[in-house]
Formats: structure tokens, sequence, C-alpha cells
């Protein structure tokens, strides 16, 4: 089943809720990755003009889903950007007790003559967000703050 | 009573339901909602979750709040109140919310419906170009690092030394526009980066600059309303709605992470991780304070960019001067914030998250100008609905720490909202009504239509009916620009 993500309607009424799914952790990131790049503009609006490599680690893997999502937001803001795909490969290092994440994230400079924005996701919330791996599939469901 | 909770829910009068301690393990205080029987009804179960979870906080006093346009959020309710000891008490930054210092203004004029209704739609056309908003705006103030944090520092103060703004405005601003205990050292590099280049924008989501109009059949009391410079006969008035943007985000979300760590040292633990929260005097508690106050400064400072581009598209369409046009600020008012103030007990911290402060007459706090007859209070309504202009009063001083609501609540969610109407649809319904649309996501005005929203002149009576507000006068929309 190839990575995805459904909003959920009845979770945060004045935000947005979604849950992400994928078979590896690697899946669930750029699912998770999809839901914000699709919650701040459509996609298919924007062209591949701007490129950046996230590498990230953490003790925790949810603690690095939402440090992906959060550097998104950051980026968003700080460079004026949003996103039309993002790439993503999350490996256990047991060793080190870590789990580290080689992410890649493509999109424009914002333009608003051009993009079809939607909304301001400002900030992920620890609101009901909850990470988990069943029988091989791993979901999560996060809320933002739009 | 068909509630959205199992816990008991005493009726104290027709407008106060009170839980009781005996209702959560762990209330130190009881909670009270503010509400009529049918607004209590319908508020969602999570009200009722987290205003009992903020009654456990440590040094809580009196009562955890929720005002009538509660519903759930982050930790808090929004349009939750909670004051706590200074000493024995926390500070959260779920009890302030992301946005720190999203509030209202308000802007006067001596334009009637008749003078601008021929021109509103080169004046929305002038609005929309003046003001950036929607996803990533940014703001035509340029910025260095250390302009920034003059910024935070000052806030609206320091628009008005460099020339956006009149030195009367600072008047009209709750704190004058700038809270003295605020610190840029306490603040991260990545809030700075969000934030330094969106000054004078308005943002998304449910954030507006609204043109409205005042008949004198919707104006309540007269002699409050000429006191706020509101004299009615369709009279034309602007309504900015914003906050501190991608900066008090990010200082929120900081401060949210340091504080799970910050928690276990203290020894503290809350019902809600979105509760996180650290003695009010602790290093950490402070920082976080310092941090928030340059949050809600740039907040003021934004608002104040947005009325000197306010006044200069309105010089563009009509030729005359902002002075001219008699364009004074009414008042500016913050409804995510956590303050120290002075009540019965003696210093408290006030956090009130999506709610506003409305303090009545005699309040030291107060300009001179609003002394006699309380605060203005500027509530929102949904842009198809209409706003209310309010005034704090003696008898909020001694029932809700000088606090009441701060809009309509939100009743449906954002999918469910783009489900039931299009942006297209709402634009073209509205225009019909004679209210021009400016929107910069079409999905985005979906989300905002009239029927997500509560009544808010439901609300608006609640609290009037308690006593903790009065009307004032009834603000009707005719142009809305919107992220």
């Amino acid at each position: 089943m190839p990575p995805s993500f459904r909003i959920l309607e009845d979770i945060a009424v004045a935000d947005v809720a979604f849950e992400a799914i994928g078979d590896t952790p690697s899946e669930l990131f750029v699912a998770a990755a999809q839901a914000v790049i699709e919650m701040l503009a459509n996609p298919m609006t924007v062209s591949k003009t701007w490129y950046r490599t996230i590498e990230l680690e953490d003790e925790l893997f949810t603690d690095l889903l939402f440090d992906w999502l959060s550097e998104m937001v950051y980026l968003k803001d700080a460079e004026g950007v949003v996103f039309c795909q993002a790439t993503a490969t999350v490996v256990h290092e047991p060793l080190r007790n870590r789990w580290r994440l080689h992410g890649e994230l493509i999109g424009e400079v914002i333009d608003s003559t051009r993009h079809e924005l939607r909304s301001d996701v400002k900030a992920v919330t620890k609101h009901l967000y909850e990470v988990s791996e069943h029988e091989g599939q791993w979901k999560a469901r996060v809320v933002l703050d739009i | 009573m068909d509630l959205n909770t199992h816990m008991t829910v005493s009726r104290i009068t027709d407008q106060i339901w009170e839980i009781p301690t005996s209702e959560k393990e762990g209330m130190r205080v009881p909670a009270r909602i503010y509400a009529t029987e049918t607004i209590l009804t319908d508020m969602d179960s999570g009200v009722f979750e987290q205003v009992t979870n903020v009654a456990c906080l440590p040094g809580i006093r009196r009562y955890a709040l929720c005002m009538p346009d509660g519903h759930w959020g982050y930790g808090f309710p929004i349009g939750g109140v909670a004051a706590f000891d200074p000493d024995e008490g926390i500070i959260s930054p779920g009890g302030v919310g992301y946005d720190v210092n999203c509030g209202m203004r308000l802007i006067r004029t001596d334009l009637t419906l008749s003078d601008v209704k021929p021109r509103l739609e080169p004046l929305m056309t002038e609005l929309f170009r003046k003001v950036p908003a929607g996803v990533g705006s940014k703001g035509s103030v340029r910025l260095n690092r250390r302009d920034f944090d003059d910024v935070m520092r000052k806030g609206a103060k320091w628009c008005v030394e460099h020339g956006y703004g009149w030195t009367e405005d600072l008047e009209r601003i709750e704190e004058r526009g700038c809270i003295n205990y605020a610190n840029p050292s306490n603040v991260s590099d990545r809030a700075v980066e969000r934030g330094h280049s969106q000054l004078g924008t308005l943002g998304a989501g449910n954030h507006y600059l609204e043109v409205q109009v005042v008949s004198n059949n919707r104006i309540f009391d007269m002699e409050t309303a000429a006191a706020f410079g509101i004299t009615g006969h369709d009279q034309i008035v602007v309504m900015v709605h914003c906050g501190s943007r991608g900066f008090g985000h990010q200082i929120a979300s900081d401060y949210l992470k340091s504080f799970e760590k910050a928690m276990r040292r203290h020894g503290i633990t809350v019902k809600d991780q979105q509760l996180a929260c650290a003695p009010f005097r602790s290093p950490e508690g402070q920082d976080y304070f310092a941090a928030m106050n340059c949050a809600a400064n740039s907040a003021f400072a934004n608002r104040q960019v947005i009325t000197h581009h306010i006044r200069e598209a309105f010089t563009t369409v009509f030729g005359l001067s902002a002075e001219e046009l008699g364009m004074h600020l009414v008042y500016d008012v913050a409804h995510n914030i956590a303050k120290v103030e002075r009540y019965a007990e003696g210093d408290l911290v006030v956090h009130r998250k999506g709610a506003t402060r409305a303090f009545g007459p005699g309040r030291p706090e107060l300009p001179e100008l609003y002394r006699r007859t309380g605060q203005p209070v500027i509530c929102g309504g949904s842009m198809e609905t209409g706003s209310y202009l309010l005034a704090g009063t003696k008898h909020a001083m001694h029932e809700t720490f000088g606090s009441t609501m701060h809009g309509s609540g939100r009743t449906m969610s954002r999918a469910q909202a783009k489900k039931t109407v299009s942006g297209e649809q709402i634009r073209k319904q509205m225009e019909q009504r004679g209210i021009i649309v400016k929107a910069v996501s079409a999905s985005g005005l979906a989300e905002e239509a009239g029927l997500a929203y509560k009544n808010i002149s439901d609300v608006v009576e609640t609290v009037e009916l308690a006593g903790i507000t009065k009307k004032v006068a009834e603000l009707r929309p005719i142009g809305n620009i919107k992220g």
C-alpha cells in the first residue's frame, strides 16, 4: 500500500488533523510530509525550483517525526516557500539508540499569483499526537495549528 | 439537561455553571463555565474535560473559567481564563495559545456608508494590495536582527518612533502596546527567522481585516459609544484580527518542548501534555514570560503597521489625510496572553486564551480616556454575521479576573465547512448581501463560512446578562480581507 494520509474531520474544530499511513518508517514520514504539503498549497501549482536536504536524529521515533514536520513549518516561514514533494529515509541505529532521518524537500518560493495557497500551517501540536506500528503498518495522528 | 459530559454540572445562575472539585481527582478549585443553557448544551466534550484539567494546575485561584464562546483547544479550552499565585503557581504556554497576543483592533473614521459605498471596490482592492495576507506573506518593513530586537522590546512604540502611526495610538492599545518584561535573549533564532519578515502582515485562517458600518439602531449605549468615538449614523469603522504570526508560534512551540523537561525537574505532573508548565518564579517560567512578552510586543507592532497601511489605503482612495478622515484608534486588545494583574488576593498571573481583558471603570491600567466608561472590548464574529464593541465592567473584576469572551467560537471543523460550501459560493452569497470579499485562498474562505461559527449575538447576550461586559454597538461587515 503506498504511503497515504486522510483528514480526520471530527477532530480539531479550529485546526486540522490527519492520519498518515505507511508500510515502513520512511513511508510514514513521506505520508505525513505529504499531508503538510497539501495543507499549505496545491502541489500541482508548485514548481521544483527550491531544494533542501534535512538531516535529523532523535532517540525517540515519535519525536523525530514531530521534528520533521516542524522543520517544514519553520522553512515555510523562514524561507517563504511551499512544497510539492518530499522524500525521506528513516533508519534505526540500535547501537547508538538513535533514529536517523535523511529527508529532502522540494518546492518553490511562494508566489500568490501562481500558487493555489490553502491554509497557513503555523505549528505541529502534541494534541492527540500518536505514532504506532501494528503488523507492519505505521500510523501517525497529527493535529496542526492553522 | 443533555450535556456532552458525564460530569455533574450545577447551575449557579442562568449564565454560570459549576463543576465541583469532586468531579475530577486533582482539582484544586471548581470549574465555572459562562453560558446560557442552550450554549452549554452545545459545548463540545473537550470544554468540560479541559477546564477541569486546568483546575488541577498548581497555584490556581478561585475557579478555572471558560467563556461562552468556548470550545476545545490545546491544553486550555479556547475561552479559558485562569489566574495563578505568582509564588506558588505556574505559567503555561497552553494557557496563552500558540498565537501569542492574537487580538483585535478597531479604528474609527468620520466616513459614512454613503461616502464609502460608491468607492468600496477600489477601497477593498487597495486594502488587499497594502496589507499582505495568506500563507508566507511578507511585510514591507525590512528589519535586521537589531531592529527586530527593538520591536520585541518596544512593540507598537517602535512603530510610532519609525513613522508607523501616531503618538496618540499608544494610549489606545492595551499596555500602551509595549509590555516591559520582554527579553530577546530568551527567543530562539528559529523564532526570529520565522518572524522578522512578517511585520505588518495579516496571516490567514480566521484572521482578517474588515470594513464595517455602525448604524444608529445598532448602538445600545449611546454615551459609552460616543466616549469610544462611535457616533453612528452609518459610520464606517475598520477592524483587524491578527497576532504574532510565525514568531509567536515558534516561541510557543519552543517553550512547550522545554517545559516538558522543566516539569520533571520541578516535580509537576499535568493531565494533558499541552498543559506543560513551569513555576512562574522559576528560571524556566521567567524565561518563557520574557519570550512571550517579546511575541506580544511583536503582535502589537504587527497591528500597528497594519493600521498605518489602512490609513494609507483610505488616503489613496478618498484623497484626504487619515487625520482629516478622523481615523483614530478606538482600542487594541489581546485575547491570547498571560499578564500579572492585581486583584483582591494580590498580584496574580492571569492567563486568557481566546478570552479578552474587560477592565471596568476606575481601573488604573486604563487610559484616562476610558477610565470613566471601562475599556472597549472588541469581539469578532464570523465574516458573514458581524462583530461587537463592548465595554468592561466592575462586575467582571470580581467575577472573571476582568475577563470576557473574544469572538463567536467555532462549531464545525474546517474540513466539514469545506464539504458544506465552496469559497466561491461564499464569496457570491456575501456579495449579494453587499459584502465585498478579497481572499488569498478560496478554500480558506470556505473554512471561515458563517455556518461554522456560533451565533455571536447569543454569546454577547450571555456575557451581558452575566454582567461581565455590556453591549455598546453592533458592527456590520461591508468588506473583508482574508488570507
